[in-house]
């Protein structure tokens, strides 16, 4: 099964990691796309189909928090699901993005693992194994 | 505080170089100079990303090209003629990111800490008698500092 993810973060080599980490976790056929802030998510949501986002939180325009409620606040957009990357681990800012709509919570650093379990509990376990140069990805490197 | 702060930074930055870049890391016994340390012939690369919260400060990170290179290849999985300018830069802040990040969150506070947006900084700006710990890999070493507000 294939999907279309998109990966939003500040950072280019986080958001390489990011992807390659789901590549290597059985998602090597999907499509990625990636926005450097929320502001540039929001603009490909509204033109791009897109099973999962995954962001980080502290950006500079729009940060991951702010993402989140404008995804939910789109009657087009609520259901997809946002996993939330981030550095902050404090447990009350981990509320405060779960109960703004978050469907979970990844802190860096993060292990393969720890991405790969979370992401097969919304795309669901996945065998394709297409090689991963051959994908068709809008990703800037 | 600081001695807190100190020692959260340190179990985070093992965490963070050991499970994101694979490097395993050893702390110089004392704080240094860029000049003691013999950081400052590496001519490295540096960032600051300030904080606030219960208490307030910046965090500043130095990191030599040549380790930077080393990190990017193990971070991205690319061959470091693959690695531009802005990969190097990217992996620096993002560097720091993660280690004051992982560092503040073991603090305990009334209120989340805020975290600023990480800034590549002129190494050459910082003061000849800046104390930094010095935090040694394999081949190299980076140094790292914090300044309370």
């Amino acid at each position: 099964m294939s999907y279309s993810i998109l990966i939003v973060d500040d950072s280019l080599p986080m958001r390489s990691v990011i992807k390659r980490t789901l590549k290597t976790a059985g998602y090597a056929g999907s499509k990625f796309h990636d926005a450097a802030n929320g502001k540039e998510a929001l603009d490909l949501l509204k033109n791009r189909w897109i099973d999962m986002v995954m962001t980080d939180y502290n950006m500079p325009v729009m940060n991951g928090l702010e993402l989140i409620l404008a995804i939910k606040k789109e009657e087009i957009l609520k259901d997809i699901p946002v996993v939330v990357i981030s550095t902050e681990g404090n447990a009350a800012k981990i509320k405060e993005f779960m109960d703004s709509g978050a469907a979970g919570y990844i802190t860096k650093p993060f292990t393969p693992e720890t991405i790969r379990d979370l992401i097969i509990k919304f795309l669901g376990e996945t065998s394709y194994d297409e090689d991963p140069d051959d994908s068709d990805d809008d990703f800037d490197f | 505080m600081m001695k807190t702060l100190t020692t959260a930074m340190m179990t985070s930055i093992f965490e963070v170089m050991e499970t994101m870049f694979y490097l395993p890391v050893e702390f110089g016994e004392t704080p240094a100079t860029l000049i003691q340390s013999g950081m400052d012939n590496l001519k490295p690369m540096g960032c600051q990303l300030e904080f606030t919260g219960d208490f307030s400060g910046c965090f500043t990170l130095l990191i030599p090209n040549e380790l930077l290179v080393e990190m990017t290849e193990n971070f991205m999985g690319e061959s470091k003629e693959n690695l531009g300018d802005e990969h190097l830069a990217g992996t620096l802040t993002e560097t720091l990111n993660m280690i004051c990040g992982n560092a503040l969150s073991q603090i305990k506070s009334k209120k989340p800490f805020g975290l600023d947006i990480p800034k590549v900084i002129d190494e050459p700006g910082i003061s000849k008698i800046q104390m930094f710990t010095i935090i040694e890999t394999p081949q190299s070493m980076m140094a790292i500092n914090i300044n309370m507000a």
